[in-house]
This record gives structure tokens, sequence and C-alpha cells, in this order.
């Protein structure tokens, strides 16, 4: 089966900044594929060599089997996609702008338009310049989503979406998958990736630093943990942990009576936490780092020193 | 359900305000100018002031012709408050098809729909074209109302030709503009090219107009292509046909740059 999008060693160069350094992945048709990475890992300049809004300097891209460069409109009826910097101007309503869309781009099934205005409850009457960035984000899903293309390509679809929007947001993505659409979804949120995508590809300063299944993937393995420990001395509690992550020892201070733990911690969490029940636990967080965290302390040649694990979200 | 000419109907459509600002603005350039000719343009009273200016201004301006009809329109009209309003109109809608649209982000997402390069810039060049053709009918229309109560004697051949000269002169900046447009993306090029053929093609043809040593000046200039030959009284020239093919060429310039390049908004 032809896959639905095939890069072969993609370099995109600006001036001396190289953005791609070689990128060489494939989408299989019919699955949701997530492209992860931190902001400036090249996501939207691999989005964007799709849909021929910018040219490789060299390296080849086919989609949906065909060369960007020369299926030309034709190619990019068959595309839905989402830029990255969704801007939108002017005086025209929604409905007038997914109406010019339609003509372009369509057919789309009458009613289709309405539908996905009622579920991602955007309001089309407005003129879009008066939206809010929540609201232009919901006209740029429907202008993807209403002609149903083999092939969506979404970059940072769900950023400015309140939570509620999000979780229907996913719901297209599970229908279009249904359909037997393909999608190519970018993101810098970890955990829409793993809601979503069957693939994955993590990309940091413009190369693939792991792809795969989503499960096999070791970035959900990285956790934060922060707990308060009442009832308990801190070489104590520095003995009992210490031994789970030994390469990064948990940063272990008292405070009043209390007995703060901040921790990275990777692979499994039922040791810790059965470590830490020795103690009288009055607060527990644990949370995934953010992905630039994860993807360097993974994959990054440089693994640099974590030592700033309340750093940054 | 494929519309013909989208994207022409669209700018039309987002456009037409401005269309109507600028034809008033033009109607009323041409009623408070033309009317004032029975009263001191043709009893000479124009003339008398004209001698005590520095020849050297005359000339420039193109006020020598000033005691005739059609030297009157050209002088006040054609050749100045109307070549600025439609050259400033001309460069916005040239300037803002291309540049300002990659700017405004609009350029990335209509081209990641069914729709190529070389469309857009083509369908953009058509929407500016019918709206100058419609300033021009306003013009044209105008001056052929004023014409006989304000005693200027003109043909109707004549002010077909002198309009097409200035609309001529419209295309040429907004082409102009559209052309750096989307050489650069950005549309303070489009507006500086625009504005600068424009000046640059007055200026010189001043310069000309300064003595008979310099005519050979004239040929550089846009401006006098269009003008020189006096549309108004002798009809269409070469000159003109000149001005309108410059435009062209300048609008598939600007779909071949726009087809080589990476958008970048």
């Amino acid at each position: 089966m032809t896959p639905a999008i095939e890069l072969n060693d993609l370099r995109k160069q600006y001036g001396r900044r190289t953005a791609l350094h070689g990128l060489t992945l494939s989408v299989t048709p019919g699955t949701v594929f997530g492209l992860i990475g931190p902001n400036g890992a090249g996501k939207t300049t691999t989005l964007r060599v799709l849909v021929d809004i910018i040219r490789p300097t060299s390296g080849t891209a086919r989609v949906l089997g065909t060369d960007p460069r020369t299926g030309g409109a034709a190619l990019r009826r068959r595309i839905g996609y989402v830029p990255g910097e969704l801007r939108m101007e002017g005086r025209a309503t929604g409905r007038r702008l997914l109406d010019f869309y339609a003509s372009v781009s369509g057919p789309v099934r009458p009613g289709r338009i309405d539908q996905l205005a009622e579920r991602l409850s955007c309001d089309l009457s407005r003129p879009v310049r008066t939206l809010s960035k929540g609201n232009k984000q919901k006209l740029g899903l429907i202008q993807a989503f209403m002609h149903e293309p083999p092939l969506l390509i979404l970059d940072e679809p769900t950023s400015g979406l309140d939570p509620l929007i999000q979780r229907e947001f996913l719901g297209l993505v599970h229908e279009a998958r249904q359909n037997g659409q393909t999608v190519l979804l970018s993101s810098h949120v970890l955990s829409e990736i793993q809601q979503a995508a069957d693939e994955v590809a993590v990309l940091s300063q413009g190369r693939i630093v792991a792809a795969g299944a989503v499960d096999e993937l070791r970035l959900g393995a990285v956790r934060r943990i922060r707990a308060v420990l009442t009832d308990a001395d801190t070489d104590a509690v520095r003995d009992a942990l210490t031994p789970l992550s030994p390469a990064t020892p948990p940063e272990v201070r008292a405070q009043d009576d209390r007995v703060i733990v901040h921790a990275t911690i990777e692979g499994e969490i039922d040791p810790l936490v059965k470590a830490l029940a020795h103690f009288h636990v009055a607060e527990l967080l644990i949370e995934e780092p953010d992905l630039e965290e994860s993807v360097l302390r993974l994959y990054g040649a440089a693994s640099t020193d974590n030592s700033t694990p309340m750093g940054g979200e | 359900m494929t519309r013909i000419l989208p994207i022409t109907a669209r700018n039309l459509r987002d456009s037409w305000r401005g269309l109507l600002a600028w034809a008033l603005g033009l109607t009323a350039a041409l009623a408070l100018y033309l009317p004032l000719f029975p009263s001191f343009g043709s009893n000479g009273s124009l003339e008398e002031i004209i001698a005590t200016l520095p020849p050297e201004l005359v000339d420039a301006l193109g006020y020598d012709q000033i005691g005739t009809g059609s030297g009157y329109a050209q002088a006040t009209f054609f050749g100045l408050i109307g070549f600025a309003l439609i050259v400033i109109a001309t460069t916005a809608w040239g300037a803002s098809a291309i540049g300002g649209a990659e700017e405004s982000g609009r350029l990335e997402l209509d081209l990641a729909h069914g729709i190529d390069r070389v469309t857009i810039v083509l369908e953009n060049a058509l929407a500016i074209l019918v709206k100058l053709i419609v300033l021009g009918v306003v013009v044209g229309v105008v001056i052929g109302i004023l014409n006989g109560p304000s005693e200027l004697g003109l043909e109707a051949s004549g002010i077909v030709a002198a309009t097409a000269a200035l609309t001529g002169l419209g295309a040429l900046s907004a082409t102009a503009a559209l052309l750096a447009g989307a050489i650069t993306g950005r549309r303070i090029a489009g507006v500086a090219a625009g504005a600068g053929i424009a000046v640059y093609g007055y200026a010189l043809q001043a310069v000309a107009n300064q003595s008979g040593d310099l005519t050979w000046v004239e040929r550089l200039s846009p401006y006098s292509w269009a003008y020189s030959e006096s549309p108004l009284e002798s009809g269409f020239g070469w000159g003109i046909a000149a001005v309108w093919a410059v435009a062209i060429v300048f609008t598939g310039a600007a779909a071949l740059a726009l087809r080589s390049r990476d958008i970048t908004g």
C-alpha cells in the first residue's frame, strides 16, 4: 500500500540555519500519526513542506503518492490543513470564509459546516476579525475537516481551545480515522498525542530522535513528583528514595515540621509510592514534565543535568 | 460546486466599500475643479496668474496649456489630483493582494487549499482591473456630464483616451506593488514600489519639460508615455498601450515570482 505520506532525507535550510536535517518517515494510510517535539523542533516546517507552502532544500516528499511540488491545487483539495500559526482578519463572517474555501476545495456535504460548527460551538455569523483566538482556531478546524479529505495535516490544532472543545476535537480525529482518513497531527503536548495517535515520531532540532508506536516510546515514563511528608526526618526520606533513581537523587528538605520532596522518576511509579507510604503523606503530586524535558532526557545527545525539577511547567 | 473566479469575486466583495469611497473622491475632485474653468480659465485670468509664476514651475506642473479646456482638465485632474488619487488607490490594492495577504497569514491558508499560486496572482490582478475599469467609467461619465456646463469642449474620444491613460498609470502602480509583494511577501515593499514608480514617472517628465534638450528623458517616464501625446485632444496613442503592456508584464512577473519561492508569513 502506498504510504499516505513519505519523506525521504528531507532537508530544509534557511540561509545558514538548518531547520530540517534529513527527515525520513512514512505514514500508513488510515492511521493517526503524531509529530511531537519542543517548539522550534521543525514540526511546522515539515508540515508546510507537505502542502507546498515551502520547498525542501533537498530530499523528497510524497503526499498521497504525489510530490507536493507538482501535485498543485488538485492534490491540496485532498488535504485538510490547519496552519500552526492561524491568523484570520477581515470583515467577512466565519460562514463566508468557509463558503469560500468550500468553493475552492469542495465539495462539502450539505449541512456539514453547520454540524461541525455546532459540535465545536462556533458562531459563524460574526466577522472573523472579532473572534477570539479559540474561536478562530475552531474555524481553522472546520475548514480542514469540512470536505472530509483523505488526509488531514493539523499543526498544533488544539492551541487556544478549552478542554471541552479539545475533547470534541479528539472525537473528530477518531471519526476521521474510522472513515479511513489519515491524520498527521503535531503537538508539543504529549498527552494529546497519546490520546489520539497510533504512531509517533519525536522531533528535536530538525531530527527525528525516536519513532514508533505510542506505547513503545518511553516518553510518558518520566514523571515529576512533589510530596509533602509529616512525621519524617530528611535523612530517612533520602535513604528510602535515593535507590529508586540513583542517577538523579531526589531533593529533600525540611520546612518547619514537614519534609518536602522533589524528584524525577523514570519507569514504574509503584516502588516510589510504596517507599513514600512508610511516611505520613500530606500531599502528593505526580505530573508529566514538559515534552522538551522528556525528549532531552530520553533522547537528547547531550542529556544535560536535570537539576531543576521545578523549572518550567 | 466550483464557482467561476472565486478569488476575484472574494477580492471584489471584500473591497467594494473602498472602491465606492475612491469613486466618490474622484467625483468630488472633478466636481470641484472642472466647473471653475469658465470663471477664470477660458477668460484668460488664469493665464495671467500663470504668467506671473516662474516658467520652470509652470512647465513642471504642465500648466502651459491651461487656457484651453483640454489643457485645464489635463493640468488639474488627469495630470495631478486624479493621478494622485488613482495611484494611491491602486498601490494599496496591489500591495495588499499578495504582500498584505502573506503578512496576515491568509495566503498560507489560501494556498493550502485548492488554489494555485499563478491563479491567485492573476485573479487578484483581474479584480484590480475590474475596480480600475469601474473608476475609469465613473471618471469618464462625470467628465462627460461636466463637459458642457464647464465649457471644456472635450471630444468623447479624448475623454476615453485620457481615462485609459489615467487608469493605465493606475494599473502600472498596482502591478508594480503586486510584483514587489509577490517577490518579498511584504506589504510595505509593494507600497514603496507602487508609489515609487508613480513618483519616478512624474519627476522625470517634470525634468524633461524644463528644456527642449531634455525631451529624451521623457522616453524613460511612464507618465510621459501616457500623457505626452495629449490624449484629451488627439485620442489614443502608442504611449498608452505601452503603459498597459508594462502592467501586463509586471503581472506575469508577479505570478512567476510567487510560484518560485517559499511562503513565510
